[in-house]
């Protein structure tokens, strides 16, 4: 497990965060996702076998934004 | 490796034309209703107005701020039912099934909100809300909605913190729980909403609250939340989530609208505070020197029964006349005479003397004022700070 920060700049409020943590139920491999609107950062704890950065990126653009490592 | 969903896509243009007839509507609604009132309302005036005024405020700020915090989340989960349900039955069923959780998910939130508003109600009854308390209340809901505004419209990072954010361990249980496929899992979610209310929500919260009556407390939080239901109805139903360039486009129109609206629950504040510089009072100020020979100086001396007694004239549309020359140095009597009132102008309130007063329909209402110094403003108001004027001593 490795826990990773992004950065996710267009976060409009705080559904937006919560937008974001609901890819816990869709990317394998994820144990924990905490998304700040106020910091405007997600913070992922995932398996690096399961999952790499660009699968994140992929899966938080296909939420509507944009996110990159901090 | 995601496991996305398939919900058919929507016409995001259908959409827009959806939200901007509903404004349209609601601005027709909100120009054309007599006795308009702010969200704060104030304690034992017709109560009827106040549920209307709700609803509206429901149906439009409050329909779009609900959809900016819980919609997003909370349609994408009823929609994820509905998916399930899709690929396991056939089309027709789930056309069907597509309205019925989200018509359950607003029952069950009509219902918990309307609970919840009997609650404050009732908590509200063991306080007293003085008109201080009720204007620093009112200032700062205002403060509350204008940093709320300023945050939509990305002024600076500081207007982030206006937005709560719940805590995780109640949007994670919300999520989960809307994985469920039982028809109950929609009325458990639409309950679970009481937790994550918008600002405008919050607002007509502490509303409930100052109503210090369970009753009207309800009768409040069920008309707003009713007021809510076709706006979150028709776009969870249209969409599972907005894009987020159609999102943003909403949140403008939400910010213009919350800040607007802000403002006038800072001026209603100021009003109740007696201050000065309300827009109202600022403005009345301004345009004094050239009012001496205005209809409403001159009514006020004409009014004037005796020396050391005024008359002010309640009506449902105000104070008349709004500006009140009286001598300085005596006890004076200030009549307050009414014929047929019903509006908020009743719950009459001068801040200064501390005297607050809900007047009868009909009748008239005698207010000693001790003897105040020459050039001395003092302010009157409805308990809403919507109504205004001032009696000027010279």
């Amino acid at each position: 497990m490795i826990k990773k920060i992004f950065k996710v700049s267009d976060m409009t409020c705080s559904n937006c965060a919560m937008k974001l943590e609901s890819l816990e139920d869709v990317l394998d491999g994820v144990k924990e996702i905490n998304a700040s609107y106020h910091k405007l950062e997600m913070s992922i704890e995932y398996d690096e076998s399961k999952l790499t950065e660009e699968d994140i990126m992929k899966a938080v653009k296909k939420k509507g934004y944009t996110a990159s490592p901090a | 490796m995601s496991k996305n969903n398939n919900i058919p896509a929507i016409n995001p243009v259908m959409i827009v034309f959806l939200g901007v007839l509903l404004l349209a509507f609601s601005i027709f609604l909100i120009t054309f209703q007599p006795n308009l009132e702010s969200l704060n309302q104030n304690v034992g005036s017709d109560i009827m107005s106040q549920l209307i005024i709700a609803f509206i405020t429901g149906i439009t700020t409050g329909g779009l701020s609900c959809l900016a915090v819980q919609g997003g989340l909370l349609a994408s989960s009823i929609a994820h039912q509905v998916e399930q349900d899709y690929s396991e039955k056939k089309k027709l069923k789930t056309r069907f099934n597509a309205r019925l959780p989200i018509f359950l998910f607003l029952v069950s939130k009509l219902i918990a909100y309307t609970l919840l508003g009997a609650l404050l109600g009732w908590l509200g009854s063991y306080f007293t809300f003085n008109p201080t308390t009720r204007a620093l209340l009112m200032i700062a809901i205002a403060i509350f909605m204008i940093g709320n505004a300023l945050r939509m419209f990305n002024i600076h990072p500081i207007f982030r913190y206006f937005s709560i954010e719940p805590p995780k361990v109640i949007t994670r249980y919300i999520r989960k729980t809307a994985k469920g496929t039982d028809t109950a899992t929609p009325i458990f979610l639409g309950v679970l909403t009481v937790f994550i209310p918008c600002g405008v929500t919050q607002a007509m919260m502490a509303t409930a609250l100052g109503s210090g009556n369970a009753f009207t407390g309800a009768a409040l939080m069920f008309a707003f939340t009713l007021g809510t239901s076709p706006v979150f109805f028709i776009i969870a139903y249209l969409t599972t989530e907005l894009g987020a360039s159609l999102e943003k486009f909403f949140m403008r129109f939400v910010a213009v609208v919350i800040l607007i609206l802000g403002f006038v629950t800072l001026d209603g504040g100021l009003n109740l505070m007696g201050s000065p510089y309300s827009l109202q009072n600022l403005t009345r100020n301004s345009s004094f020197p050239s009012a001496e020979s205005s209809p409403e100086i001159s009514s006020a001396q004409q009014i004037t029964s005796a020396e050391d007694e005024i008359t002010l004239y309640v009506q449902n549309e105000g104070y008349f006349p709004e500006i009140l020359k009286a001598p300085a140095g005596k006890d004076l009597t200030l009549n307050l005479v009414t014929d047929g009132v019903y509006s908020c102008a009743l719950a009459f309130l001068i801040p200064d003397i501390d005297f607050y007063q809900m007047l009868p329909s009909v009748g008239t209402v005698q207010v000693n004022i001790p003897a105040q110094t020459a050039g001395t403003e003092m302010y009157f108001t409805c308990s809403m700070g919507m109504y205004t004027g001032q009696i000027i001593f010279e």
